[in-house]
């Protein structure tokens, strides 16, 4: 594998890695034939993001693992503290940097950075490979009834109402309005937070098509990473959510270069948080992590409580290439609509090597009301050990 | 007991927000005391058990709100005392400077609160936002309402104004880094001395030609120890020595755009900083001397 | 001297320890701070910085002083303000008197007055029999960002030096990784470039790291390298009225094992 990048857009890449930083500890990269694919995942698997850059992205561009010959593209994980080394400070880096090249050492097992910047100087990263997994979560994003359209100031300028101890922020959305809360836990003592809302008016978003009316939670710590990330590249967000329960994603992009997806687990609000004035409701398991979250699971409509992330490790020897379906549900679109039938999919997806190429056209905006199979939610990842199954077992 | 109030001049809405962010630079936790004529914030020493308040502000109601409406619990005591968070209500404020309108009003949401409605433009269209926070408050019942009076303070020795609180506040910075009690000297004819003293050095700033207000002198050293001051006539002079963090917080009110601050000294007891605005809004800061 | 400003920042350059050995020569002042047994960086400031300047040229001028005191007794008006500075010293024992006198403000003075103690003897690192192999010369913003971006977390740092291109490289060393900047002597950094033979040179980050202050605040830095790998860097800091301070830093190298 082996690609340039022109000096401006280094800068997007450094961006885009500060954001991913934001998120998870480890970065996982892969190449296709079009495209390369960054991903990661935070610790507690609530939060995932994925940037996929084009081939036009690059002004050089061989997404082969060894040479023009094979067709394997590269599939690797690094730590996410070296990636950052390399972009050390992407506000300056449009005006320093000439070019990156980034290249597979297949016989070392690094992945080296080369930055050659004005005035002929030039810095190497030799990067270590800590393994060779793709990791993929699987989620909703194109059949889902609510989608907004957001200039990235006005989200961020609301999110600057919060405190800095605020950790989850929920939102409700009406046809007439988007309404921001801080989430106050039902464990919190309310005679210390200071309880904030923020009404923006529909009018305010380029777009807003709300199919449901509903309420989601998330957290807010990446919330205002990709939030930043929309508004140093001076790009809109796009959010696209069903219920609460259900996996968040927001959507940066370009238009030709690169898309960037961004995916928040969403836990059930269980807290009248401002407006009401009664608080008897109990507290039912919010997060996955705390409680055992099976019984729950089994007690209410299995899609309540999404694992958003699902983690396809592939256990596999150092470089061994793994096919791997770039977005399950792009895929399935046409043919189910039963959570058991996709399950099995991605399951067959994973077991057998003959499967479909990856679909490459993501952004179909005028399929909003195509009402899709219900739910991403896989109950082997309820269990919490298994991630997922070794798909090629021995 | 009921309160409700609507500001909605930017002039006022700013110096508001430079107030509430000043008090809660000086201390964790205040008490908002609400009256029919003003708006009080004071302040008590962090330590423990009743102390006199070591800061007191005073709002002039009418030249800040538009509306303003308190009912208390009963006819005899009309005023509403609460206490809360400082970092909370300025934190809650900071929007306020580009905001439209400010309502306040006291409410019960699960917990007694002050709320703040704060209508803020759009950055990017013609609509507005409506943004709301809700303060946790604790309602200070009438039998503690005593321990936040208006302290009683002898009548000082001398009070001069105070140069200016930027240049003053910078010097006292790098003094505080070096030693935590200055002695505030004042002189009639003018003068006024910080100094420090440590076993590394000796530092004493002075300020000259500033107009002494009030002078109650000669001062009675006899008592003191024998440090001779051969250029000044001690009986001119009377001195503090105070806390430098102390000293150093009250002078962060410079943010607040002030018409004058003028320094009483009760000599070797009591330092009186006070703050005075064009709205009437008075800032007064009671730092007691520490004495060996 | 009309500006304690641009001496205390330079001070605060050398400050990585309380106290600094102080000295005044015919020449000018020096003060010197060691860190360990490794690194010993001075501030020089010419005479010719002063309006006035008189030394006993009898005995040696010479006492330690604890060199943040002095930095935060310079910087008494803030780092805004430019002030006017005397400085007094009578003998030993006697403490140092400064007086300044803000700049804006006329209504303003202070008079301190810092300890002293007498002087430890300073380590002699430099080795007369040791020859310079290379010298360079670079800009100091240009260096001071090269600095900036190596990872924090390494230890060592090793520089190559080199007759052949790269000229320059730094490599550092970190957990699993590694990361190299070359820099030919073409480049834009490098006003002058002299080395005999390739050398390879160990350095802990640390140390190195010291003299990023003093980059920050001077405009050009030349680099000496003598054949027992002692790194001397000499930095230029010029005023607006064109006189120049100067610091130097002797950093001692890491042996190979």
């Amino acid at each position: 594998m082996k690609c340039l990048i022109p000096g401006p857009n280094v800068k997007v890449l450094g961006r885009t890695i500060h954001a991913l930083a934001r998120f998870g500890d480890e970065l996982y990269l892969e190449s296709s034939p079009e495209a390369i694919l960054l991903r990661t995942l935070n610790a507690s698997e609530s939060a995932y993001a994925m940037v996929k850059f084009n081939k036009v992205f690059f002004s050089y561009f061989n997404y082969n693992y060894f040479s023009a010959k094979d067709q394997e593209g590269l599939k690797c994980k690094i730590s996410m503290k070296s990636a950052l080394h390399a972009f050390k400070s992407p506000t300056h880096m449009d005006k320093q940097v000439e070019n990156l090249e980034i290249r597979l050492d297949a016989e070392s097992c690094k992945l080296i950075f080369i930055i050659k910047c004005k005035h002929g100087i030039v810095k190497t990263h030799f990067v270590s490979i800590l393994d060779c997994k793709a990791m993929q979560a699987v989620y909703t994003k194109d059949l889902v009834h609510n989608r907004i359209t957001s200039s990235q100031k006005i989200l961020s300028e609301a999110l600057g109402n919060f405190q800095s101890s605020d950790d989850q922020v929920n939102i409700e959305v009406n046809t007439e309005s988007l309404i921001l809360r801080n989430y106050v836990d039902s464990s919190m003592d309310l005679s210390k937070v200071i309880r904030t809302q923020i009404s923006i008016k529909s009018a305010e978003f380029d777009t807003y098509v709300i199919g449901r009316e509903t309420v989601i939670t998330f957290t807010i710590k990446e919330f205002r990473a990709l939030l930043a990330f929309a508004e140093a590249l001076n790009l809109p967000l796009q959010l696209h959510f069903e219920v609460t329960g259900k996996p968040v994603v927001f959507i940066v992009h370009n238009n030709t270069t690169f898309e960037a997806h961004f995916v928040l687990a969403t836990t059930k609000s269980d807290t009248p948080t401002q407006t009401s004035a009664s608080q008897n409701s109990t507290i039912t398991d919010r997060k996955r992590k705390e409680m055992g979250f099976n019984s729950n699971s089994v007690r209410k409509k299995p899609n309540l409580d999404v694992d958003v992330s699902k983690c396809l490790d592939e256990d596999s020897h150092l470089f061994d290439y793994i096919e791997m379906p770039i977005d399950i549900i792009n895929a399935q679109n046409n043919d189910c609509s039963n959570k058991d039938i996709s399950q099995s999919i991605i399951q067959e997806n994973v077991d057998c090597d003959n499967i479909p190429p990856s679909p490459t056209s993501k952004m179909k905006i005028k399929t909003i009301f195509k009402r899709c199979f219900e739910s991403t939610f896989d109950p082997r990842s309820i269990r919490g050990s298994v991630l997922a199954e070794n798909s090629d077992s021995e | 007991m009921k309160f409700r109030a609507v500001m909605v001049d930017t002039g006022p809405m700013r110096e508001f927000t430079n107030i509430v962010s000043t008090i809660s630079k000086l201390s964790k936790e205040c008490v908002l005391r609400l009256s029919t004529e003003k708006l009080y914030f004071i302040v008590s020493e962090d330590n423990s058990g009743p102390s006199p308040p070591m800061l007191w502000c005073e709002i002039p109601q009418d030249t800040f709100f538009s509306e303003y409406q308190i009912v208390g619990v009963d006819d005899e005591y009309r005023d509403i005392y609460l206490g809360l968070v400082s970092a909370n209500l300025s934190k809650s404020l900071a929007t306020l400077k580009t905001a439209k309108c400010l309502k306040m009003k006291l409410t019960k949401k699960q917990c007694p609160c002050l709320t703040l409605e704060i209508e803020t433009p759009s950055s990017t269209s013609q609509q507005t936002r409506q943004v709301t926070h809700d303060i946790p408050v604790i309602v200070i019942p009438r039998k503690l309402w005593s321990e936040f009076h208006e302290p009683r303070i002898p009548q000082p020795d001398m009070s001069i104004e105070l140069p200016a609180l930027k240049q003053l506040r910078t010097t006292i910075d790098r003094m505080k880094g070096m030693c935590p009690e200055v002695v505030i000297r004042a002189s009639a004819e003018g003068r006024l001395t910080l100094q420090i003293k440590t076993d590394m050095a000796k530092v004493s700033t002075r300020f000259k030609d500033l107009r002494v207000m009030a002078f109650e002198g000669p001062i009675d050293h006899s008592d003191s120890e024998t440090e001779t001051q051969t250029i000044e006539d001690i009986s001119k002079t009377c001195y503090c020595r105070v806390d430098t963090k102390k000293f150093s917080m009250f002078l962060s009110a410079d943010q607040i755009s002030h018409n004058a601050t003028v320094c009483s000294i009760v000599n070797k007891k009591l330092v009186i900083l006070c703050l005075q605005t064009e709205e009437n809004v008075k800032l007064q800061c009671f730092i007691t001397g520490i004495v060996y | 001297m009309d500006s304690g400003k641009t001496l205390c920042s330079l001070l605060k350059a050398i400050q990585f320890q309380e106290s600094a050995v102080f000295c005044a020569m015919q020449e000018g002042l020096k003060l010197t701070v060691e860190e360990g047994k490794c690194v010993q960086a001075s501030a020089y400031i010419p005479a010719d910085n002063f309006n006035e300047y008189h030394v006993r040229d009898d005995v040696d001028v010479l006492f330690k002083i604890s060199i943040a005191v002095l930095t935060e007794c310079l910087n008494i008006f803030g780092s805004a303000e430019e002030s006017s500075l005397k400085m007094y010293y009578r003998c030993e024992g006697s403490p140092l008197l400064l007086v300044l006198q803000a700049q804006s403000f006329s209504n303003v003075m202070t008079d301190c007055e810092i300890a002293t103690q007498t002087a430890d003897t300073l380590l002699e690192l430099r080795d007369e029999d040791a020859e310079e192999e290379s010298k360079l010369v670079l800009k100091a913003p240009a260096f001071l960002g090269l600095l900036a971006d190596l990872e924090r977390s390494c230890d060592i740092i090793e520089i190559n030096l080199s007759p052949e291109h790269p000229n320059l490289s730094i490599v550092t060393y970190g957990m699993q990784d590694r990361s190299c900047i070359e820099i030919p002597k073409s480049s834009d950094m490098v006003q002058s470039f002299t080395c005999e033979r390739a050398v390879t040179l160990k350095y802990q980050l640390y140390h190195i790291r010291l003299i990023m202050k003093a980059l920050a605040v001077s405009n050009k830095v030349v680099l000496r390298c003598s054949s027992n790998g002692l790194l001397l860097l000499q930095l230029k800091l010029e005023k607006e009225d064109q006189r120049q301070m100067f610091s130097e830093f002797y950093i001692v190298p890491l042996l190979d094992d």
